[in-house]
């Protein structure tokens, strides 16, 4: 990572490309693409130092959007073109904008092996559980018994969960955000961004024309705080507009509880990003089963690909010296061909 | 069945299930969506298979899955998706198993556009994998012609146990024409000999494209290549209008043909001596039918939605006497008949301008 000279102060406005935003009104896209470049100025990366990559889907409609360097990649492929440009370039703060289409179903190959590899790159995924750019098809997330415009009968799959899947792949940051808390949204991808290694962000972002009631009362300001726990390092998982509920353990069960006379503060699961089990064990509590999780989920210090690739360079050269390719051409068996 | 107001995709995807297609495996990628969409409703309520698969990869190894138990699979998708597809393709080649499908094309290379295009014409007729081998290629211009052409894919796939393509542009795939459909067709009741069925008291079949050793792999191609002289013998498909009398030919197929038909009826009336030649199978391509036609016709236009793939073809089977020209459209761009006849009717000026010459 580099910080060095940053000779003006950016703001969001420098990260506005001259393009017209072609999603359609009302889409949840509108404000991660805000949020995104609200963060941007504050991440120490020269404008000129930021990469977006993306692939097919109304979400990989991003980097037009941005005025940063940017590639509208292939279907499902965007994590591989920024492996190999993270990789040979370690000073660029490479951002990957996926979908649930796009980063789960051709791509979710290359998702799990970018999620491992721990390169320096931040993956963003919006999910809105169904396919948009082709009219509302069902996705990966897609619930079981969606009905869309190809399960007409409803869905007999059963959903990729992605958070899960970031962390069983090796995942050094996984976390969640949604697109109608713009506040908590603009946090965690700063965060995100800060993370050394792979990040993963899902986004919970509401289709509008396809997919309009997916999310419920997570879009709703007013009723949200019911259905959302805020996760936060250290601290309790209490929960409600009201403070009044929270998450304890009953043996390994998590369960939600009312606070009051039965269960106080004292009772319930005290968030820890840096603990893989409990990151497990939140991963697979479902919304609307549970409410649904927010924030930090995992994080985990550990160093990137770059690094160790690095190490293993200059082990090499330690050991056998800097390398020489005439010797190497003439180290083996030669013939003279007549 | 009376006629009914039909659009290209669905109408396509409802003759294929008419036409006994018991499994669809695809994904959703435009101009095609719809098809895959009427599969989606129609093949569970008749007890089918529909599956949409989590990419255009898996899609065509589900296919090769189901077409090595013996059961009548198709897939559809759009260029991009198809070239997705080679590696699957290739392995069904390798190891003969019947199978359909249908390409929507639209503008590349790569993403492209979504605009109708005959950008695949060498993907699908030339290649379609690595190795040596053919699919039929089938090329209609109306939509009864593709609602035929999906039963006779069926059918050519089974007789041959080869890969069978249909392709069109977005244009047909959107539009809406009055076309009947077929009657629904009885499904097999059993599967062919030669598939997986469960060995049970018959010797053991194999389906594989895996022939180590180089000869046995060369045997294999040779047997490949006898069936696919079989198919070039016996399943060319063309069409011919005006030219009987034509001293020009316009050589074009799929949407190009419908719009260079226009353009023929409208320079007729000019009294210039045009016809046109509809090639429908893109492989076997009629080379010896378009040959025979350079005979007598010694000046040949190719209308191509494309920067020009079938003319080599065409060069091919008129040889280096006629001369051709080619008029084509690439990029998802339909040409007007108006081009057309400005083309003609400048290569029959300059024509006779030569014969005056001469
Ligand atoms: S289709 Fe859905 S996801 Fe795509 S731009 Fe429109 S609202 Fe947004």
């Amino acid at each position: 990572m580099t910080t060095a000279n940053i000779p003006l102060k950016l703001t969001r406005k420098d990260f506005v490309s001259d393009q017209t935003v072609r999603w359609c009104p009302g889409c949840g896209d509108y404000s991660i693409l805000a949020q995104i470049q609200k963060t941007l100025p504050d991440i120490g990366y020269k404008k000129e130092d930021i990469v977006f990559i993306s692939g097919i889907g109304c979400s990989s409609r991003f980097p037009y959007y941005m005025d940063t360097y940017g590639i509208h990649s292939i279907h499902g492929r965007a994590p591989t073109l920024a492996s190999g440009l993270a990789i040979t370039n370690p000073n660029l703060s490479v951002w990957v904008i996926t979908g649930d289409g796009d980063g789960l179903s051709i791509g979710g190959n290359h998702f799990i092996h970018t999620m491992r590899r721990n390169i320096n790159l931040n993956v963003v995924l919006f999910n809105n559980r169904i396919y948009g750019l082709t009219k509302g098809q069902y996705s990966p997330t897609s619930r079981t018994g969606a009905k869309t415009k190809s399960s007409p009968m409803g869905s007999i799959e059963q959903p990729v969960n992605p958070v899960a899947l970031a962390l069983s792949s090796g995942a050094t940051f996984v976390s969640r955000s949604l697109d109608a808390h713009t506040k908590h949204l603009g946090e965690t991808l700063a965060k995100a961004a800060a993370h050394k290694g792979t990040s993963f962000v899902e986004v919970f972002q509401n289709c509008v024309i396809f997919n309009p009631n997916e999310w419920g009362p997570l879009e709703d300001r007013r009723q949200r705080d019911d259905h959302i726990i805020y996760l936060e390092h250290g601290k309790p998982m209490v929960f409600g507009k009201n403070h009044d509920k929270g998450i304890r353990l009953n043996g390994f069960m998590p369960e939600v509880v009312q606070l009051g006379d039965e269960f106080s503060v004292d009772d319930l699961i005290v968030h820890d990003e840096t603990s893989k089990q409990l990151a497990y064990t939140l991963s697979s509590l479902e919304y609307p089963d549970f409410p649904a999780f927010m924030g930090v989920l995992y994080q985990e210090e550990k160093p990137t690909y770059t690094e160790v690739l690095m190490d293993q360079i200059h082990t090499a050269q330690e050991t056998k010296g800097v390398g020489d390719l005439n010797t190497l051409y003439r180290s083996a068996d030669l013939w003279t061909v007549a | 069945m009376a006629k009914e107001l039909l659009k290209g995709n669905v109408a396509i995807a409802e003759a294929a299930i008419r036409a006994g297609c018991q499994a669809y495996f695809g994904y959703p990628i435009t101009p095609q969506t719809e098809l895959l969409e009427h599969m989606s409703k129609r093949m569970p309520e008749l007890g089918r298979t529909f599956l949409q698969a989590e990419s255009e990869v898996a899609a065509v190894n589900m296919v090769y899955g189901a077409a090595s138990a013996g059961v009548r699979v198709m897939t559809s998708s759009s260029s991009p998706g198809i070239s997705l597809m080679q590696e699957g393709l290739s392995y069904i080649a390798g190891s003969e198993v019947p199978a359909v499908f249908v390409d929507v094309m639209r503008g590349g290379p790569g993403l492209g556009n979504i605009q109708p295009s005959q950008s695949d014409y060498n993907q699908v007729t030339k290649t379609a994998g690595h190795g040596d081998y053919r699919p039929i290629v089938l090329a209609p211009s109306t939509i009864q012609e593709a609602i035929d052409l999906m039963v006779l894919s069926f059918d050519l796939a089974e007789k041959y146990r080869t890969i069978v393509f249909m392709v069109l542009d977005g244009a047909i795939g959107q539009m809406m024409e009055p076309a009947e459909l077929p009657p629904m067709r009885e499904l097999p009741t059993e599967r062919p000999s030669w598939a997986l069925t469960g060995k049970g008291n018959r010797d053991k079949n194999i389906v594989t494209s895996i022939r180590l050793g180089a000869q046995p792999l060369a045997d294999f191609n040779d047997i490949l290549q006898e069936k696919l002289a079989v198919i070039e013998k016996n399943e060319l498909r063309y069409d011919e209008l005006y030219t009987d009398d034509a001293e020009l030919v316009i050589v074009a197929y799929g949407t190009a043909a419908r719009v260079a038909h226009t353009a023929v009826k409208h320079l007729r009336e000019e009294n210039i001596p045009v016809g046109l030649f509809r090639p429908i199978t893109l492989w076997p391509f009629p080379y010896q039918q378009l040959g025979e036609l350079a005979d007598r016709v010694s000046t040949f236009l190719s209308v191509e939605m494309n920067a020009g793939q079938m003319i080599h073809d065409v060069r091919e089977s008129v040889g280096r006497q006629a001369e051709i020209e080619f008029l084509g459209r690439p990029g998802g761009i339909i040409p007007l008949p108006e081009e057309i006849e400005e083309k003609v009717r400048d290569m029959w000026r300059q024509k006779n301008l030569a014969a005056q010459i001469n």
